[in-house]
């Protein structure tokens, strides 16, 4: 057994003993081991409607930062029609994110104002909240059992916003595999019961992160899915920050 | 008991009198519920449409017709207390599809918009348009309403052609609306776009029209008005929805008061007919009443028995006239909503008028009331008819003309004392007590003028047929009260042609003269067939692109807009003052025109309308404050000038100084002066060649701009002229039954006449000229009272709403066409009784009494 084996079951079997029994640290976990300085993906967008009607989009997306205060940016790059159309969104640790649309075709830019953070993200089963990331200490954690996913054993952990949190959902629970402490699915409610539900699939170890590179959203009550795949995903690469900033979402691509 | 065994048969007797008396009850009850019917459902209308169109919307921030930067948005979006703040624009547009007219566009910011607006009430959940994100990436993307679809087979990627700044340009139908909610407002003429891209296609820069915002769970909205009003300053309104509905009363303000007008016209007119009818019915059964009398009938009795008479007449002209007026009111709706159309530029209301319990009501105390008002005064004197006296003939007409004459001097005493009060008040409940005083002294003296008159007359006309004339004659002078009471009648219907002809001849005479000095242009460049459309503005760039027109002299840009001040909206005119003094030199009401045009010029001073400074009694020097976007524009008033562009009154600064204020460099129209013997249609031609592909543009030759001013004024009036038809039809009736109870006066007399060998022209003409007696004597009474109350009407117009002052000009054309076809209606009227007189038989006439 190599060393750098080794100390990875040690840290794993530290992490294992550690979050046990502690929600909050099993979640501070997952994003621990998500943590990148960068992210870059191209991902494709698959809408399908209740009536079965399916649309297809492409997109860029690009990531600054980890947790908490990040900045990103996503363009779309197909259909010709909305190519260019970007989204810019600054993470913030303690509130709110700031988000900017572009659209080209109108040479500028409008602000995505926070109250219409639950409406749907371009028409995908996403919403703006959505593409926030959310900081460990609005919420507050509890274990709420044990299962399997996909025949994993998962922990299921029901995070509710603390008071002062802005959000459209009342409460979120999660399903995190434990071996590898990854999201396998997350179901978003609100005060009228469940709203959204993410599956994560098709996990790839990419640069010692482990990535879904299929996330299936389905809007519970409209009846309608997106899937969202990811292609040529890399983590830490040189990116720079003035690529994240509105007067770049003006110079477009 | 009474009303059965004494009314009855009289009403019987004379049934067409009876009907006559009706008819007044009738018209003034039918035009009072048309009018109300119609006012409440074309309101209920246009709030319905309000509500539509705001869907959750609990409070609107706006700043006139001038928008706000979007930074504004940011702002209340920052308050806590907010839950969620749309921008929006609103904007009228032509569509281009074949007799579709004008669509609403509500620019919407569809990220956020949803959690206001029902958009797809039919389809619940279903997407909205068919891709959001290409809604939202193409400014060419439209949502319709499902009907407008339907009704002109559109359906998703359909292409519409729309007006936009840049001119007509085609848009792609990317969602369709469901029916009900948002959708069915102004009858589906309605599209939804990207609120971004309406900026964009309406030339809007980076404004909004308002910002429609509902509070956060558990807070007040009167709170949260508040806090907004304090944070964004008096530049900005926040009310609620319902608060368009409001200046939408404003709007029609003046339709509703000619309405209101007319309404208490004809019930003024009505009451003289009644009035005069129970005269008569006094006068025709006194020998009745003294046998009542001497029977042991009491004064109180025999008052009730009249009165009682009036108030069944009135009822039962009210429950037809409710009948009209509602069958009228679906009419007098739509000539409303094409107001509401004039105001929106959309179509498409429907106006559907429901007859409320409250206007049914109403309508009845009208016409009973009303009716019993009328008779109230022959009642009492029917009442006060001495036993004995009423079997004395000719007695009780002796009386009345010493009445008469002691009613005159009350009249006399009326009139000097309200026409004091008016010469020496600048106050409104004085103005308005001295103008009632000089009316009704003019009514009180009318009968002894008439009776003065008759009696003048009474030698002229024996000249022409001295026997018929001396018969008719003697008839009116013995039957002066009846005489008196249609003359009053139709007087007042002339006096009110006269007057509204003169306030007519005098608008015309102002306007043209404003319209001489201040729309001198040759051309005038704008963004609409109409001045005053402000949906779309030219860039201030366009500038020097237009000075490069060969051709052209100088371009002045003027912006204007409706802007609040207090509850009322106001026209605000940027205009390039230094220019402006020297090609349009204005008529100054106060102050020295040059120094006021060069303090404003300097951006030191404001110049107001004579209008704005009569109804808000301000005068030079006064401090007027604007309200704008940065807070509150404070200017000295410096000057008062003659300018007819709004009802309300208008106000001028300096482009520069609204620039600034109010950071906005658009322009609303370019006035446009040609080089000395360059043609304007030349040039004209020449704008539109410049521009017409890539702008949408408009250039009026000054003979457009005239004619669409002359027309505005038609219109104002037209709905005068009606109300004057309707007075003069009433009146007209008073000719027919006062005529009528003449002939069964004197069938006796007449029966004498063709006893001892008159003809039965003779008989006609006798009749007839009572009736040229009557004609000629309201046609001269008339013409003196309507001098009067021109002088009123226009000090009135002067001093209260519209403020506006025009000159004195009787308008003796008017008076000229009114001598023939008062006489000739007259006469129209008299043959139908001259040929009862003539058909009578001779027996019976000389049986009669």
């Amino acid at each position: 057994m190599n060393r750098r084996v080794l100390i990875a079951l040690l840290v794993a079997l530290t992490g294992r003993l550690l979050a046990a029994d502690d929600p909050r640290a099993i979640v501070a976990e997952v994003q621990k081991r998500s943590r990148a300085d960068s992210q870059q993906y191209e991902g494709v967008l698959k809408v399908v409607d209740a009536a079965g009607k399916t649309s297809e989009k492409g997109w860029q997306y690009e990531r600054l930062g980890s947790h908490g205060d990040s900045k990103l940016v996503i363009r779309f790059t197909r259909p010709a029609e909305v190519k260019g159309v970007a989204l810019l969104v600054v993470n913030h640790p303690d509130r709110l994110s700031d988000q900017w649309m572009w659209t080209p075709a109108l040479n500028r830019e409008r602000r995505v104002a926070a109250q219409d953070r639950g409406s749907r993200f371009f028409g995908t089963d996403f919403s703006f909240e959505d593409l926030d990331e959310r900081d460990l200490e609005q919420y507050e954690y509890r274990l709420t059992g044990e299962m399997a996913c996909d025949g994993e054993p998962c922990w299921q952990i029901t995070a509710t916003p603390r008071a002062g949190k802005r959000s459209q959902y009342t409460k979120s629970v999660y399903s995190i595999r434990k071996s590898n402490y990854t999201y396998a699915q997350v179901e978003n409610h609100n005060d009228a019961g469940l709203v959204r539900r993410v599956r994560y699939s098709q996990m790839t170890n990419v640069q010692g992160i482990w990535t879904a590179r299929t996330l299936d959203v389905e809007d519970v009550r409209r009846k309608s899915r997106t899937t969202l795949s990811l292609q040529s995903v890399t983590y830490n690469v040189p990116l720079a920050a003035d690529q994240f900033t509105v007067e770049a979402l003006r110079r477009g691509f | 008991m009474m009303l059965r065994l004494l009314s009855w048969p009289y009403v019987r007797k004379h049934a067409l009198r009876t009907a006559l008396t009706l008819v007044a009850v009738v018209i003034g009850v039918a035009v009072f519920v048309a009018m109300r019917s119609a006012n409440a459902a074309v309101l209920a209308t246009f709030e319905d449409t309000i509500n539509r169109l705001a869907g959750a919307t609990e409070l609107q921030v706006s700043a006139g017709e001038l928008g706000f930067g979007e930074d504004v948005l940011e702002r209340v979006q920052s308050l806590d207390e907010v839950r969620v703040a749309a921008p929006v624009i609103e904007a009228v547009v032509g569509t281009g599809l074949p007799s579709q007219g004008n669509l609403l566009i509500l620019g919407v910011d569809m990220t956020g918009d949803r959690s206001l607006r029902e958009y797809d009430l039919a389809k619940g959940e279903e997407p909205l348009v068919d891709d959001p994100l290409l809604f939202l990436a193409q400014p060419d993307s439209i949502m319709v309403s499902d009907g407008f679809a339907q009704k002109n087979r559109l359906s998703l990627g359909s292409a519409v052609p729309l007006q936009t700044m840049e001119g007509p340009k085609t848009f792609t139908v990317r969602g369709i609306l469901g029916s009900g909610g948002l959708s069915s407002a102004f009858g589906g003429n309605l599209a939804i776009m990207d609120v971004y891209a309406a900026q964009h296609v309406f030339g809007r820069g980076r404004t909004f029209s308002r910002i429609d915002l509902a509070v956060a769970k558990g807070a007040e909205i009167a709170r949260v008005q508040q806090q907004l009003q304090e944070m964004l300053g008096p530049g900005f309104e926040v009310e609620p929805p319902a608060a368009r509905g409001q200046s939408f009363q404003s709007l029609l303000r003046i339709y509703r008061f000619m309405l209101v007008f007319l309404s208490a016209f004809a019930l003024l007119v009505g009451m003289f007919i009644i009035y005069n009818a129970f005269a008569i019915s006094v006068a025709q059964r006194r020998g009745e009443i003294g046998l009542l009398r001497a029977l042991g009938a009491t004064r109180g009795q025999v008052w009730r028995l009249f009165v009682g008479e009036s108030l069944i007449v009135g009822l039962i002209g009210s429950v037809l006239g409710i009948v009209l007026g509602q069958m009228g009111a679906g009419a007098m709706a739509a000539s409303a909503a094409s107001l509401v159309q004039g105001i929106y530029g959309v179509g498409g209301l429907n106006v559907t008028t429901a007859l409320s319990p409250g206007v049914v009501g109403l309508a009845l105390a009208v016409g009973v009331l009303t009716s019993g008002f009328a008779a109230a005064v022959p009642a009492s004197s029917a009442a006060r008819v001495d036993p004995v006296e009423a079997l004395q003939k000719g007695r009780g007409q002796a009386l009345e003309v010493r009445r008469i004459g002691r009613v005159a001097i009350i009249g006399a005493v009326l009139a000097v004392a309200g026409a004091a009060l008016i010469t020496r008040t600048d106050t409104r409940p004085p103005f308005f007590l001295g103008f009632a005083g000089v009316f009704v002294g003019t009514l009180l003296c009318a009968p002894l003028a008439s009776l003065a008159l008759t009696r003048g007359l009474r030698p002229l006309l024996c000249r022409i047929r001295p026997i018929e004339g001396a018969l008719a004659f003697d008839s009116l002078i013995a039957a002066s009260r009846r005489t008196s009471v249609t003359v009053l009648a139709l007087m007042l219907s002339i006096a009110l042609a006269i007057a509204i002809a003169g306030v007519a001849a005098g608008s015309y005479a102002g306007i043209s003269g404003w319209v001489d000095t201040a729309l001198n242009p040759d051309l005038f460049v704008t963004t609409s067939p109409t001045l005053t459309e402000r949906n779309y503005r030219f860039p201030d760039s366009m500038t020097r692109e237009l000075e490069a027109v060969p051709g052209i002299d100088e371009v002045l840009r003027l912006r204007n807009a409706r802007i609040r001040m207090g509850n009322n909206p106001i026209l605000l005119i940027a205009l390039e003052t230094e220019k402006t003094a020297r090609r349009s030199p204005r008529q100054a009401v106060s102050g020295d025109l040059d120094e006021m045009f060069r303090v404003t010029a300097q951006g030191k001073g404001v110049i107001a309308s004579e209008n704005f400074a009569s109804l808000r009694r301000v005068t030079l020097g006064d401090r007027i404050d604007i309200p704008s976007p940065g807070g509150v524009l404070s200017l000295p008033l410096v000057g008062v000038i003659r300018e007819y562009s709004d009802q309300q009154g208008a106000l001028f600064i300096d482009r520069a100084v609204f620039t600034k204020e109010w950071h906005d460099d658009g322009v609303d129209l370019f006035r446009v002066y040609v080089r000395r013997g360059v043609s304007p249609a030349k040039v004209k031609a020449d704008i539109l060649a410049a521009f017409s592909g890539n702008r949408r543009i408009f250039v009026l030759e000054n003979a457009d701009v005239r004619r669409y001013v002359s027309d505005l004024t038609d219109q104002y009036f037209t709905m005068t002229w009606a109300q004057l038809a309707v007075a003069v039809v009433v009146a007209m009736l008073g000719i027919v039954n006062s005529l009528t109870v003449s002939v069964t006066d004197r069938r006796r007399e007449l029966g004498i006449l063709r006893a001892v060998g008159g003809t039965r022209s003779q008989v006609r003409w006798s009749v007839w000229m009572e009736a040229i007696g009557v004609g000629l004597v309201s046609v001269v009474l008339g013409l003196v009272v309507g001098a009067i109350q021109l002088y009123c009407l226009l000090d009135l117009t002067s001093r209260d709403f519209p403020g506006l002052r025009f000159d004195y000009l009787y308008p003796y054309g008017v008076a000229l066409a009114i001598i023939p076809t008062i006489l000739v209606t007259a006469v129209l009227g008299a043959l139908a009784p001259g040929e009862s007189a003539v058909r009578s038989p001779l027996v019976e006439a000389l049986e009669y009494e």
